[in-house]
């Protein structure tokens, strides 16, 4: 419990004067505080997210194998698992590595140097929303995946194609169990393909578990409008420290440290989205 | 509020991302190696690819919230103040999850499935499956295909 | 600044000599927040008109929710007579036979309960609770000018009031308001065509409840940066009254429980509008099968549960904070084991987010994981029964006046306990095999949480009406008040643990056409009867309440009680900005009565000479 914590803080850990009162026990502006706070909170709404993503994964007898389900890359490139997503968290890193400078610059009072991280944080933003578009469209689009369907089903034992899908599965391919395919549409119509088990039977291919696009879209969703707004946030701080707006405050920069709280808190969350999406 | 200096702060910000980006190219070979991508036939026993990608993020995650966000430089109470509540959340996956997986094992006892099948928008029937784990009910109708195959690895999966 | 302050009495002195300059009235705060009609009253930006706001909401909203229990206690205890006259209100709701007997209609029935159950849980016992008493006490307490971000503080009411709004409307909807009860169970919630109130009545419901989340969390930041960062000098956290650690405990639990529900929403969300089925796997309507596999419904029921049982708490903990200060402040003895009212507090906040499930049991959950949950339940009886002795022990051999805040006080006490051990039987999940849905159920949550926390609501309103109207509410009404409460809670819920034992489920629109619950038509009739009365005598305090505003006694002196804590050191007009000059510095905790031979001690009162700190 926080609380706990300012108890035992103020018990002895801490030095007593600072608990007293008139004064800030955690040495930080209420203004900080709030948004250490208010990021807890919302790290508990991610958690929420995610844990009902685990929850349902748990209760799915099949799940996607992310390698293959995010395996293109721009230029109808395919077969390259993991390669475009590890560019957005790299950009999404380069993104905070700015927002770091820019704070620090505001610690040394140079407008120019925050104007220019931050500018650079935006375009890092920017660059990660565009990327996250391109993937959802690619996903979307070509490999027709939404809400509603999932065409990324789990074989679950090995066997043998009977027929081709024209695009790299062709009659007589065979495939192992756990490996996951995609079901391909053909003038709209989706085309699962017939194979035949080791055991002899004729089957078709499935769909996947239809909670796995759901939740995919919903929760890089739910990140990417915090990226957004992040990003809007970013541009209105970054034209008020353009317009001396903060030079004559008495907390200086620490909008500045507070938006960049923010958007590390972005990031973080995309290590936990990137873990549970794209790696397990 | 920061405790270095600026230099020093510059190098720490350098260090951490060349840090976060080493980690995170780390993850992604630990999953495609793991799971057979880059060595033919090779895979990582999925208890240890698990914990390593896990482990991985965690750092990561402490890397973000301690250097980039300043964590290391706030004094304890906040630390303790902001980090102490996400424990919660232990006991909640761990419920959470024991849930998801009790749901599993239930499903695999439903045995009305060719009906929910009618509707299952892409018909995908015809072909017969015996459901390894379920009881073989009476009332099972013997062409009931099932909607969503069992996974042997599934169970695996959980163990 | 007003300039209509009273004149410097003794004890203002005090402060002068001891106080804490903060230089708060050489800036012109005061000026910018309250300059004309609308800054003053409607966008306020100071704490104690943002908590009168919340009040006032909080009761209208008590009023209609008590309202709708009734007209369904009139169903269910007499479901054969005629409500036609009701038709003025109610509308195409009441149906009237060709006899001319007029019937409520079932559909309308269920969303009554409904609304009953979400207007009171949260509109009144959260934000008109710990919303009014938060802001109004808070700042006084610590010795603060004001909360750390007035203007967050005023979107936390208008958020509150943005969603009160959007459920008010609700209930004019065609269709009828959401009617699948107040937890939203799926798929009753999730599918827009489920029943009838499933559809806009339910997208409302769960608009509201998101502009009700950020209200909560808008207020919580706002509550504990507070009490970090604004405490006066000497005011550490062990001499806060225990209003402000009940408060603060609060507003954390809110904060770390409501973003879970937004979550569960937005889900929920989802699955109504786009089609997902995070919370849909095998439904079937009208023969048909859904297109909806893979989700589960008690995914739904975890998330909410994992924000509903902190909100029990989110709920009763204000009111044993105030029940804490009012009881010791009118008993005239320092609070009884302050440090483990305290701990009992914390602990309690840490064991409500690993119970969720006890709310479950029956729904599926499995019995393994049930075992833990039960043990962890159990345990929460230890430090509600800490306090509840503590209380006790606090009226032990004390000087007691017994006014209507103490009075709402000792009722809070018997209901904490009366409704406590019920809980105890259903936090086991093989005794709630039996109780479960019953009504037992319902007289158990009712007593525990939502007479409790109307009776520490009560106190508080009685006991600090002073500090917000600058009159004294009609004492002779108050008691009248109290008893008709007192009697009324319990003639209503008493007889519902008998039903409950006897298997009466709840929910149901009548009982005459079960021969099971044929033989309880009269004990039903008796509990009408005795709601319609309490019901009354809640209007009693409406009207003394509002009558009292005006006309009420007025406060001539600033410490009416001899209380000790801060806010009775500001003026009886209290301006922006609290202290008309410095702000009093503390020297000593909230409790220092009967201590050397004096009646009280107030906590700025430096100490005397050879005094030692009261040990807590």
């Amino acid at each position: 419990m926080a609380s706990d914590q300012t108890l035992q803080a103020h018990q002895g850990h801490e030095n007593e004067s600072v608990w007293m009162g008139a004064k800030e026990p955690f040495k930080a502006s209420y203004g900080k505080l709030m948004m250490w706070y208010f990021l807890l909170s919302d790290a508990f709404t991610f958690a929420g997210f995610l844990i009902a993503y685990g929850t349902l994964r748990f209760s799915s007898p099949t799940w996607p194998v992310p390698d293959f389900v995010f395996s293109s890359l721009p230029g109808g490139i395919h077969h390259k698992p993991l390669i475009f997503v590890t560019f957005m968290t790299f950009v999404l890193i380069v993104s905070s590595v700015t927002m770091v400078r820019a704070v620090q610059e505001g610690h040394r009072y140079n407008k120019k140097g925050v104007v220019f991280w931050m500018l650079m944080t935006i375009f890092g933003g920017l660059c990660f929303l565009g990327c996250q578009a391109w993937e959802w469209t690619t996903l979307i689009g070509g490999e027709k995946m939404s809400i509603l369907k999932n065409p990324f089903g789990t074989h679950v034992e090995s066997g043998v194609y009977l027929e081709g899908d024209g695009h790299d599965i062709k009659p007589g391919d065979s495939f192992h169990a756990h490996q996951t395919y995609l079901i391909h549409q053909h003038n709209g119509e989706w085309m699962p393909l017939k194979y035949k088990t080791e055991a002899g039977e004729i089957k078709q291919q499935q769909f996947g578990p239809k909670a796995f696009g759901a939740l995919f879209f919903f929760i890089t969703g739910f990140h990417g409008f915090h990226v957004l707004s992040g990003v809007v946030f970013l541009l209105i701080i970054m034209i008020n420290v353009a317009s001396g707006v903060y030079v004559q405050r008495r907390n200086h920069y620490e909008m500045v440290e507070k938006i960049g709280l923010y958007w590390h808190f972005v990031d973080l969350v995309w290590v936990f989205v990137f873990l549970v999406f794209y790696l397990l | 509020m920061a405790h270095l200096n600026y230099e020093e702060g510059k190098k720490v910000v350098f260090r951490g991302f060349v840090l976060l980006g080493i980690v995170t190219l780390l993850e992604v070979m630990v999953a495609l190696v793991g799971k057979g991508y880059i060595i033919h036939g090779f895979h990582l026993p999925r208890f240890i690819m698990y914990s390593l990608m896990i482990g991985m993020s965690l750092y990561k995650a402490y890397f973000i919230i301690f250097e980039f966000m300043h964590m290391r430089y706030e004094v304890p109470g906040l630390v303790r103040s902001v980090l102490m509540p996400t424990m919660l959340l232990i006991w909640a996956i761990i419920a959470f999850f024991y849930e998801g997986n009790t749901w599993y094992h239930w499903r695999k006892n439903v045995n009305d499935r060719p009906i929910l099948e009618l509707s299952g928008g892409v018909s995908n029937s015809n072909n017969t499956h015996h459901e390894s784990g379920s009881h073989d009910g009476k009332e099972m109708q013997q062409e009931t295909p099932a909607n969503l195959p069992v996974d042997s690895n599934a169970v695996e999966k959980h163990h | 600044m007003s300039s209509n302050h009273s004149p410097l009495v003794e004890k203002d002195k005090l402060i002068q000599e001891l106080g804490y300059d903060d230089h708060f009235h050489e800036h012109h705060h005061g000026d910018k927040y309250q300059t004309n009609f609308l800054t003053t009253y409607i966008f306020s930006q100071d704490h104690k008109m943002i908590a009168r706001q919340f009040l006032m909401t909080g009761i209208f909203w008590a009023v209609v929710g008590a309202a709708m229990s009734i007209i369904f206690r009139l169903q269910l205890g007499y479901p054969d007579a005629d409500l036609s006259w009701l038709k003025p209100v109610l509308g195409k709701w009441i149906t009237v036979n060709d006899a001319g007997i007029g019937r409520l209609e079932p559909e309308f029935y269920y969303a009554l309960v409904t609304m009953h159950g979400t207007i009171i849980v949260f509109f009144v016992l959260t934000a008109g609770l710990s919303g009014t008493f938060s802001n109004l006490l808070i700042p006084l307490q610590i010795g603060a000018r004001d909360m750390a971000s007035p203007f967050l503080n005023m979107l936390s009411y208008w958020f509150f009031f943005l969603s009160s709004v959007v459920m008010f409307y609700s209930l004019f909807l065609n269709t009828g308001p959401f009617s699948g009860g107040w937890t939203a169970y799926p798929p009753l919630s999730a599918l827009p065509q489920a029943s009838i109130g499933s559809g806009a009545g339910m997208t409302l419901w769960t608009v509201s409840l998101v502009l009700f989340v950020v209200s909560v969390l808008l207020g919580g930041m706002n509550y504990i940066t507070t009490i970090l960062n604004l405490r006066t000098k000497g005011m550490s956290m062990w001499r806060m009254p225990l209003t402000v650690w009940a408060f603060l405990v609060t507003a954390i639990l809110g904060l770390l429980s409501f973003p879970v529900l937004a979550s569960g929403f937005f889900l929920m969300l989802f699955d109504r509008s786009l089609g997902t089925s995070f919370y849909l796997s095998d439904i079937f309507i009208n023969g048909q099968a859904l297109d909806r596999i893979g989700g589960s419904p008690i995914l739904y029921q975890h998330i909410f549960w994992f924000l509903g049982h902190p909100e029990v708490y989110i709920i009763i903990l204000p009111a044993m904070g105030i029940v804490s200060e009012v009881l010791s402040v009118h008993a005239r003895k320092p609070i009884f084991g302050y440090r483990a009212m305290v701990y009992s507090i914390l602990a309690i906040a840490f064991l409500s987010f690993i119970v969720w499930a006890h709310h479950m049991f029956m729904s599926g959950v499995n019995p393994f994981i049930s075992n833990f949950f039960v043990v962890f339940t159990l345990i929460i009886a230890v430090p509600s029964a800490v306090k509840v002795f503590n209380w006790i022990s606090t009226l032990y051999g004390g000087n007691i006046r017994l006014n209507t805040p103490m009075l709402f006080c000792i009722g809070f006490v018997s209901m904490f306990i009366s409704g406590g051990l019920t809980g105890i039987f259903l936090g086991n999940s093989a005794i709630d095999i039996q109780q479960h849905d019953t009504y037992f159920v319902v007289a158990h949550f009712h007593i525990v949480m939502g007479v409790a926390a109307f009776f520490g609501m009560f106190a508080g309103v009685y006991n600090w009406f002073p500090k917000m109207f600058g009159r004294f509410m009609n004492e002779t009404l108050g008691k009248i008040h109290f008893w008709i409460t007192m009697i009324g809670a319990y003639a209503v819920f008493g007889p519902m643990h008998y039903l409950g034992m006897a298997g009466v489920p709840r929910r149901y629109y009548r009982f005459d056409n079960f021969d099971a619950f044929k033989d309880f038509t009269d004990m039903n009739k008796f509990i009408t009867i005795a709601a319609i009365i309490t019901f009354f005598a809640q209007l009693l305090f409406v009207v003394n309440f509002f009558w009292s505003m005006y006309k009420g006694r007025k406060m001539t002196e600033q410490n009416p009680y001899g209380s000790n804590s801060l806010e009775w050191t500001t003026p009886i007009e209290t301006g922006h900005g609290n202290w008309p000059e410095k702000i009093p510095t503390v020297q000593r905790w909230a409790y220092d009565y009967g201590k050397d031979n004096k009646e009280f001690i107030q906590q700025h009162v430096p100490l005397a000479e050879g005094e030692e700190h009261s040990s807590h």
